[in-house]
């Protein structure tokens, strides 16, 4: 199964443009990422930059309408992500308590979509969708 | 640069439900589009939250709170992974996003941390092993 590990810091959602982790706090979270990766959990991860660089697009009335980044009244945002592949959702909470996360911080732990989790006749629906990514993603690993 | 673009949840998300056909076939022309321009890595949808779990980060405690979540308009239902040369390629694009859900609903748009974007913080040793985890990440699972 697979699992996302979502980071929430507290207080990220107004944070500058430009705000960087400390050298202390990127390099505590990599050894966490060699520990995932060493237990052939890892699938992938990012970071994000704080949503003040970012945009919102809204869909009232079927017309795109963009709002630019900082997003008034939102309480919590993403700051990054993992992917891993566990056996259940309870070795995927045992895996985010070990994250060397700061106060305040939350890590939201959330099942992936597979394929086979939906119903026969949307499955043939999304076949194309499935064989398009193992390809994009080698062909433009950056 | 890469970008993660952000399905926010909606009711209807989060009540579980699966994409009627007609808007399966919307996405999946748009995400053909996508990939023909190069521009999608990766696109995952994530189960509803009341199958997930947060774990709350204080000092050395560590909190599991089982899902749902209440502030289902916060929630992340789904993700791209997206390569564009700047941030208003990335709004363009969504723009031409079909409406995800059939109702009102949201898309954030969030740059990624790429390793170029850290300064001196990111010593030599820390570049090293973050680039080795990279490169030994399978591309997709399966």
């Amino acid at each position: 199964m697979r699992f996302m590990m979502l980071m929430i810091p507290k207080g990220y959602e107004s944070a500058e443009p430009g705000a960087m982790p400390t050298a202390e706090a990127v390099a505590a979270m990599m050894r966490y990422n060699e520990s995932l990766k060493k237990a052939g959990v890892l699938l992938s991860l990012d970071g994000l930059h704080p949503p003040s660089m970012g945009a919102r697009v809204t869909f009232p009335n079927g017309k795109p309408v963009v709002t630019d980044g900082p997003f008034a009244e939102v309480k919590e945002v993403l700051g990054g992500y993992w992917m891993i592949q566990v056996r259940s959702r309870e070795e995927a909470i045992e895996w985010a308590k070990r994250c060397p996360a700061g106060p305040n911080e939350t890590i939201e732990i959330r099942q992936v979509q597979e394929l086979a989790d939906f119903p026969k006749d949307v499955q043939k629906q999304l076949d194309g969708f499935t064989e398009m990514q193992p390809h994009l993603t080698r062909g433009k690993a950056s | 640069m890469r970008f993660m673009i952000i399905i926010k949840a909606t009711p209807e998300s989060e009540a579980g439900g699966t994409p009627d056909q007609a808007l399966l076939e919307e996405m999946g022309r748009f995400n053909e589009e996508l990939v023909a321009n190069g521009i999608m890595l990766v696109g995952e949808g994530l189960q509803s939250s009341s199958k997930g779990a947060r774990v709350h980060f204080k000092g050395t405690d560590r909190t599991v709170i089982d899902g749902p979540f209440a502030e289902t308009k916060e929630l992340i239902a789904g993700f791209w992974i997206w390569q564009c040369k700047s941030l208003d390629e990335a709004i363009a694009w969504v723009k031409r996003c079909p409406n995800p859900f059939n109702e009102e609903s949201e898309i954030e748009i969030r740059q990624i941390f790429e390793l170029e974007d850290f300064g001196p913080e990111l010593t030599p040793e820390l570049r090293e092993s973050e680039e080795r985890i990279r490169a030994e990440l399978s591309p997709k699972p399966n």
